[in-house]
Parts: C-alpha cells; sequence; structure tokens
C-alpha cells in the first residue's frame, strides 16, 4: 500500500498530465501525488517551460497580398477542374445512398423483407402483364390473379 | 453571413460547385494548413507552395470526407500533414534543396539574438531554445513530426491523431513523448554547451 503511494510518476505520465491527456481521475492521482513530491513537482516543472518553449515557436507570417494572388490561382484551377469533383461527387452519392439502404435494412429487417416481396411481386405483375405471358403459360394466370389481389 | 456557416455546409456547398464557398474554407484554414505545413518543412516558400497543393487535394478529395468518421478539421489536418510529410521526405532526397532557408534565418536570429541582449535573461534562451526546437524537429522521425505538430500547434487530442493516423493511441503517446523527449535532450545539450 505504502509503495503503491511513494511510487513516482514516470516523466512520459507527467508530460501526459501536463498537456492534459490522461483521464480526470487518474489527473486528480497526479495531482495529489504532486502535492507531496518535490521531484516529480520539478519534472512537471521541466515539462511546463518545454511545452511552452515549444508552442513559442514562430511561423513566418505572408503578406495578405501573397495569400490574395495564391487564391485567385486556385480558383482559378477549382473553375477550370470540376470533372474530378462532380465525377466523385456523383460515386460518392450513389455510394452513400447504397450504405444507408443497407443500414435501413440491418436495423429492421422484418419490413424490408416486406418491401423486397412487394418490389418482387410487382415486378412479376408488370412483367406478365407487358408480354402477355400469361398467355403462354396460362396455369399461372391464376397465380398472378391472386397476386394482383394481393397488391 | 457564409463566415458563420458550419463546415458541413460549406462542403456541401462546394461540392455543388459553389465557388464562393470554397474561396470561404481557404479564408478559414489557409492560415492552420500554412502552420502545419511550415513547421514540417521549414521553408516559407515551399510551405506556401505546399499549402497551394493541400487545397488543390483537398477539392479533388472532398467528397471522400465522411463526416460520421471524422471532424472536417480533424480530416483537413490529416491530410495537410500527411502531404506536407511527403514533401519533406521528397525535399530531403534533393541535398540542394535541404535546409535552403537555414543560412540567412541563422543570421536573423543572431540579429534578434543581439537586440535581445538588453532584454531579460528567459526572453534569450527562450529565442535559443526555439531554434534548437526548430532543429530538432525537423529531425524527428515522420510519426514523431507529425504528432508533434499536430499536438502542440493545433490543438489535436491524441485520441483524434491515433483514430486519423489508424493506430493505437498508446503509440501516439510514445511518438510524442520521444519527440518531445528528443527536444528537451537537445536543449539541454545546447544549454550545456554555453
Amino acid at each position: 500500500m505504502r509503495s503503491k503511494e511513494i511510487r513516482h510518476y514516470t516523466e512520459e505520465e507527467l508530460l501526459m498530465h501536463v498537456l492534459h491527456e490522461e483521464s480526470p481521475e487518474y489527473g486528480e492521482a497526479i495531482e495529489t501525488h504532486l502535492e507531496k513530491c518535490g521531484e516529480c513537482q520539478a519534472v512537471r516543472q521541466e515539462y511546463l517551460h518545454l511545452v511552452k518553449d515549444i508552442q513559442g515557436w514562430p511561423v513566418e507570417d505572408l503578406a495578405e497580398g501573397s495569400w490574395l494572388v495564391r487564391k485567385n490561382q486556385l480558383l482559378e484551377q477549382f473553375r477550370s477542374d470540376p470533372g474530378a469533383l462532380r465525377r466523385k461527387g456523383l460515386s460518392h452519392s450513389i455510394l452513400k445512398g447504397f450504405h444507408a439502404v443497407w443500414d435501413y435494412a440491418l436495423e429492421n429487417p422484418l419490413p424490408t423483407m416486406g418491401y423486397i416481396a412487394v418490389a418482387i411481386a410487382f415486378a412479376v405483375e408488370r412483367t406478365v402483364s407487358v408480354f402477355r405471358l400469361d398467355r403462354i403459360l396460362p396455369a399461372t394466370s391464376e397465380v398472378f390473379e391472386l397476386i394482383r389481389q394481393m397488391l | 453571413m457564409t463566415n458563420t456557416l458550419p463546415d458541413e455546409e460549406l462542403v456541401e456547398k462546394i461540392l455543388r460547385r459553389d465557388e464562393s464557398a470554397f474561396s470561404e474554407l481557404y479564408d478559414r484554414y489557409r492560415r492552420p494548413i500554412y502552420s502545419i505545413a511550415y513547421r514540417i518543412i521549414q521553408n516559407s516558400q515551399d510551405a506556401q507552395d505546399v499549402t497551394q497543393e493541400i487545397f488543390i487535394k483537398i477539392f479533388r478529395s472532398l467528397s471522400a470526407w465522411d463526416p460520421e468518421k471524422a471532424k472536417f478539421s480533424t480530416w483537413l489536418f490529416r491530410l495537410a500533414a500527411n502531404h506536407a510529410i511527403d514533401c519533406w521526405r521528397a525535399n530531403r532526397r534533393r541535398p540542394e534543396s535541404q535546409f535552403p532557408e537555414e543560412s540567412t534565418e541563422r543570421v536573423d536570429w543572431r540579429a534578434r539574438i543581439g537586440d535581445a541582449i538588453r532584454s531579460p535573461y528567459r526572453d534569450v534562451e527562450r529565442k535559443e531554445n526555439v531554434e534548437t526546437i526548430r532543429q530538432c524537429a525537423d529531425s524527428l522521425p515522420e510519426l514523431q513530426k507529425k504528432v508533434f505538430v499536430l499536438r502542440f500547434f493545433h490543438d489535436l487530442k491524441l485520441e483524434e491523431i491515433a483514430e486519423m493516423e489508424g493506430c493505437s493511441l498508446g503509440t501516439v503517446k510514445t511518438s510524442l513523448f520521444r519527440g518531445t523527449q528528443a527536444v528537451r535532450r537537445a536543449i539541454r545539450r545546447s544549454q550545456g554547451m554555453k
């Protein structure tokens, strides 16, 4: 029990603590330990300074004019390159629609099977009516009459 | 009015070929993307070119973004970091273009340090540290470099980075720790040499 209490946190754990990358409970446990442990406090302090120094690395900014020139070039390219966007947009929409249907089918299997049965019956009925298949296969006409009544 | 549009709507508009929406997206994200490119490539001119290429990539692959899988900014930063890393890798293979701005930057830093002699000691130390950090970050392995830039400068949580990189949180934590340790050692070395 005692050895757990005096366990020092690793430097990785202390860095994650400085960056708030641990769970709140774990963070609290580290804070409690830090109140009693000067050694870990010193390491934490060093990482605080280090993180501050790292985040102080400046970015060489660009003049507004330079951004504008590049933006115009980019817009020009956007105008003249419509194909990629449209093609990908269409295939993506189809794929997205298929995914949505598939998700619905998995979530609601019974209604989906009902819809499929109705669609098949409707397709069969239309095929028979259009091609007059009941004349070729007279026995089927009764079956289709039944389907028609069901629909 | 458009600048209040959420990213999702902006993307929808761009997919319908709305030029003003793309212009808005550019204004919204040009700085963070340039900043990622700059910190990875460490050359302003190349970072500008890479930023341009990243935006072209964005409008060509925008339809591949899935809002259910990642926030738009996370997807964007991932694309930017990956492209910048590719360019950085290609630049390293060309000896003539390695660290092209180093000499001018060094002169610049000396001048700035010279100016700062009258400033408090910590100020000078911090500027020297930034130069050490810059050099050290350039020598980090790819994943460490990517995690380092995205976590310290773009506030992406490590969980988000792990998700977008397709690796475990532990791997990302270790990468960040190793990168930070390397910087820490470099700073200690530079201070020890003084």
